[in-house]
């Protein structure tokens, strides 16, 4: 343990020096920006960014992609909370309670409970990977696909529960999502599906057109029926960046510990990142929290559980990959090949011949957690702004932002106008009160879940009874399949109360 | 002085454009090839082994041609999306691009929509053997408990997917009467993590992709599917020993759309075989466990593809 102090100090130092330091801010910086543009996702962010490292040397390549991956999980918080316009997908199950924060005039606030909560969930999880990168990592290596699928499962399971209205309509919401994210080349046996002979559609549906259109477009479409004139906005400009207090802040331990937790832990198993962590961790909340029962309403429950599980999943994810070489991540893969392309291969030798590089990289995590929440706390202070500007031109940003990110995930229109007809359907949805976000979730999950119940079915001989018989699996399995159960039941309940 | 360069300039064009009609090689032999940048696509992401083999040679192409080549990664499909892009520029040799052994294996599937005749090799730049591979811990320790344990019960083997050459193997074995149930795992993480954690009892993979794990001692090959046995796992069989001769390299090639210029065919192979030759990539070749005699120049490279797809056809399920 001494030895490992007095390696992340020199890690510390290392990372202090004037090059990796400026590396270091502008690899936060970048990683911001990328999870603000809603058309930039944080993985392609880390590897457009790649090739420039080639040419420099390994610390330096190494502490700015960690860096940018830190800093892609928090700042697209903003945009969900703001104009519901999620930077990244980590950031749906923020707005469903950021964004009804910030229309109430309390946008500083929730801007204030992600600023804590990414500072939280980073330090906690960067800690746990020095101290326990060994026996953690041993753990993830008895999760496979059937542990995967119950873990995605409950993930789909519990937030279709939330969101109050009609049962029924949040279960068609979310087929019709998954329904969605079958388009295209399947990933087991590459049978064409719903392709149509359309050449973009043998490579799906993207989450993000999906994603963008339905939030973001479909919010400027309701705010035009109403003639953007939302009483609302005009007290948000009032109140200045806030954190919140320490009493506050420690009400709320249950969901930091509990959201942490999750995202280490998700961080960790290969198979899921950030995105399955936040969704994750937000449906915990949902089920044990103690007002889970009001999340989705705009309580800071809702803001703190996801980003911190998101924002922990990235000291998780480094753990497997330092000391197995196995990335725990899309953007861990991508740092993986940084790496590589630097002759050096991460595995359990590597803490004996290039230990500086490693505790280089993991006080890069903590100078970057830091650097990244002071930035954040002085940038929210102007984007809180943007709430004072008449509603009409902040939609109209939002819309030319849906219209690029939709167009830069495959430089292609044929998404721009994918964008547009899910806008137009997010809109349909909203008024007929059907809630989006089970579709969404559908969009986003279902391949995940569509993969790994494949690949459960093939190695397992058909045999569906795995699920139940692992004992991780079958324990995620059965709380995943009360949580559904249970609000049937009490819907039924109720209908028999009137009588 | 530039207003009488112009007119000349414009004769030659015309004259050339002229002798292009007749005959086509004077257009070409005119122009000095290269004289502006080369687009170097890359069909794969950053840092995979398509990625590392770009940049590994990459400096030394750019000396031996005298001008750039920067790199552009478009990842999909397979390998499909970047070669669409290679194929839809001009045939002028300007647009060069990587093509490896698992997009090759597409064309056994009758809906694809692209040719070997659509391009033209410019070399063979890497040949990887593969292995079937068990987790250091494994009961199973040589290739004969793995055929001893495949007749009791199924072996679960991690690849890539199905139809893969990782595939093939399993369903040669499976001819051989060896009970084995391909697993894919298309993330590489994935497939390592399935072998290491004890979810799959084999992994097909090339030796070079799991260096590190070969180094770090987590997994062993249990049988090699070359030709001779390395000298690094000099006690591991290789498949023809065993009587078992599928052997299905994993490659790497150059290509250049089909009707380049034979000339710039032929300067673009020969840079690459300089860059071939030096002891740095020699060394390289080395550290991911491939084919010292990797190499093949233009005249043999599409003969060589035909030759792979065949035997990737010979093991391939009839349909």
């Amino acid at each position: 343990m001494d030895n490992t102090l007095v390696l992340l100090a020199q890690g510390f130092v290392q990372v202090m020096q004037p090059v990796n330091l400026l590396f270091l801010v502008l690899g936060i910086v970048l990683g911001l920006l990328v999870a603000v543009l809603p058309g930039l996702t944080l993985v392609m962010g880390v590897v457009l960014a790649l090739p420039f490292t080639y040419s420099m040397s390994v610390t330096p390549a190494i502490i700015l992609l960690t860096a940018m991956y830190v800093s892609g999980t928090y700042a697209g918080a903003w945009t969900s909370i703001l104009f519901r316009v999620p930077g990244e997908p980590i950031d749906v199950p923020l707005l469903w309670d950021g964004y009804p924060m910030a229309r109430r005039g309390e946008a500083a606030q929730a801007l204030g409970w992600t600023l804590l909560a990414a500072f939280f969930g980073g330090m906690v999880a960067a800690t746990t990977m020095v101290a326990l990168s060994q026996p953690v990592a041993k753990i993830a290596l008895t999760f496979s696909s059937p542990e995967y699928f119950a873990i995605i499962f409950f993930g789909l399971a519990s937030v279709v529960s939330l969101g109050g209205g009609s049962l029924a309509n949040a279960l068609i919401s979310l087929f019709a999502g998954i329904l969605l994210a079958t388009v295209g080349v399947d990933d087991t046996y590459g049978a064409h599906r719903f392709t149509f002979d359309v050449p973009i559609l043998a490579d799906g549906i993207d989450y993000l057109v999906v994603m963008v259109g339905a939030y973001g477009l479909g919010e400027v479409f309701m705010r035009m029926e109403q003639g953007f004139r939302s009483p609302q906005l005009d007290k948000a400009g009032d109140i200045r960046t806030r954190l919140p207090r320490l009493k506050e802040a420690l009400a709320m331990k249950a969901t930091f510990i509990r959201g942490g937790l999750a995202g280490i832990f998700i961080g960790i198993v290969p198979g899921a990142g950030a995105t399955v962590a936040s969704f994750l961790s937000y449906g915990i909340e949902a089920q044990y929290g103690k007002r889970g029962h009001k999340m989705g309403t705009g309580i800071p429950e809702g803001i703190v559980a996801p980003q911190v599980a998101a924002t922990a999943s990235v000291g998780g994810a480094i753990i497997p990959l330092v000391t197995m070489g196995i990335p725990g991540s899309g953007a861990t893969a991508i740092i993986l090949g940084a790496f590589l392309l630097h002759g050096l291969q991460p595995g359990p030798q590597v803490f004996q011949t290039s230990s500086h590089i490693i505790y280089a990289m993991f006080a890069s995590v903590f100078v970057g957690i830091v650097v990244m929440c002071v930035i954040g706390y002085f940038a929210t202070k102007y984007m809180v702004k943007v709430l004072d500007l008449p509603e009409v031109i902040v939609s109209a940003y939002v819309v030319i932002c849906c219209l690029l990110g939709a167009f830069a995930a495959r430089n292609s229109l044929t998404d721009v106008w994918l964008m547009v007809i899910f806008g137009i359907i997010g809109y349909l949805f909203e008024r007929f009160r059907f809630p989006v976000t089970p579709m969404v979730l559908g969009v986003i999950l279902g391949p995940l879940a569509e993969t790994n119940f494949m690949t459960t079915m093939i190695s397992f001989e058909n045999d569906w009874t795995v699920l139940f018989t692992r004992p991780v699996a079958s324990v995620i399995m059965c709380v995943a399949i009360i949580t559904l159960i249970y609000p049937l039941f009490r819907y039924l309940r109720q209908q028999h109360k009137p009588q | 002085m530039t207003t009488a360069l112009i007119p000349r300039t414009l004769l030659a064009a015309c004259i050339t454009a002229a002798g292009a009609l007749t005959i086509a090689v004077p257009a070409t032999a005119q122009e000095k090839y290269p004289s502006r940048p080369i687009e170097f696509v890359v069909p794969w992401g950053p840092g995979g082994g398509a990625d590392q083999l770009a940049r590994k040679i990459g400096p030394g192409l750019e000396k031996a041609l005298g001008v750039s080549l920067p790199v552009i990664n478009v990842a999909g499909a397979t390998g499909q999306t970047g070669l669409t892009k290679m194929l839809t520029s001009a045939s002028d040799g300007y647009s060069i691009s990587v093509f490896i052994a698992d997009t090759l294996a597409l064309q056994m599937e009758p809906a694809t929509k692209w040719k070997l005749a659509d391009f033209t090799p410019a070399a063979i730049m890497i040949q990887q053997p593969s292995a079937f591979m068990v987790a250091e811990n494994s009961p199973l320790k040589t290739w004969k408990d793995v055929e001893a344990e495949a007749k009791k019960r199924p072996l679960k083997v991690g690849v890539t997917g199905f139809g893969s050459a990782d595939d093939l193997h399993v369903l040669y074995f499976n001819g051989k009467g060896l009970k084995m149930q391909s697993v894919p795992f298309p993330k590489p993480a994935e497939r390592y993590t399935s072998v290491l954690g004890g979810h799959a009892d084999l992994v097909y993979e090339q030796l070079g992709d799991v260096k590190s794990f070969l180094d770090s001692k987590q997994m062993r090959p249990v049988v090699i599917f070359a030709d001779k046995r390395f000298p690094d796992f000099k006690d591991v069989p290789t498949g023809k020993e065993l009587g078992h001769d599928i052997i299905i390299n994993q490659f790497r090639a150059i290509i250049m759309k089909a009707g380049t210029d034979p000339a710039r065919v032929k300067a673009v192979s020969d840079a690459l075989a300089k860059v071939a030759a030096t002891d740095d990539y020699k060394a390289w070749l080395k550290e991911q466990f491939a084919d010292a005699a990797s190499f093949v120049p233009a005249a043999g490279a599409a003969a060589f593809m035909k030759g792979e797809l065949d035997a990737m056809r010979k093991y391939a399920p009839k349909k």
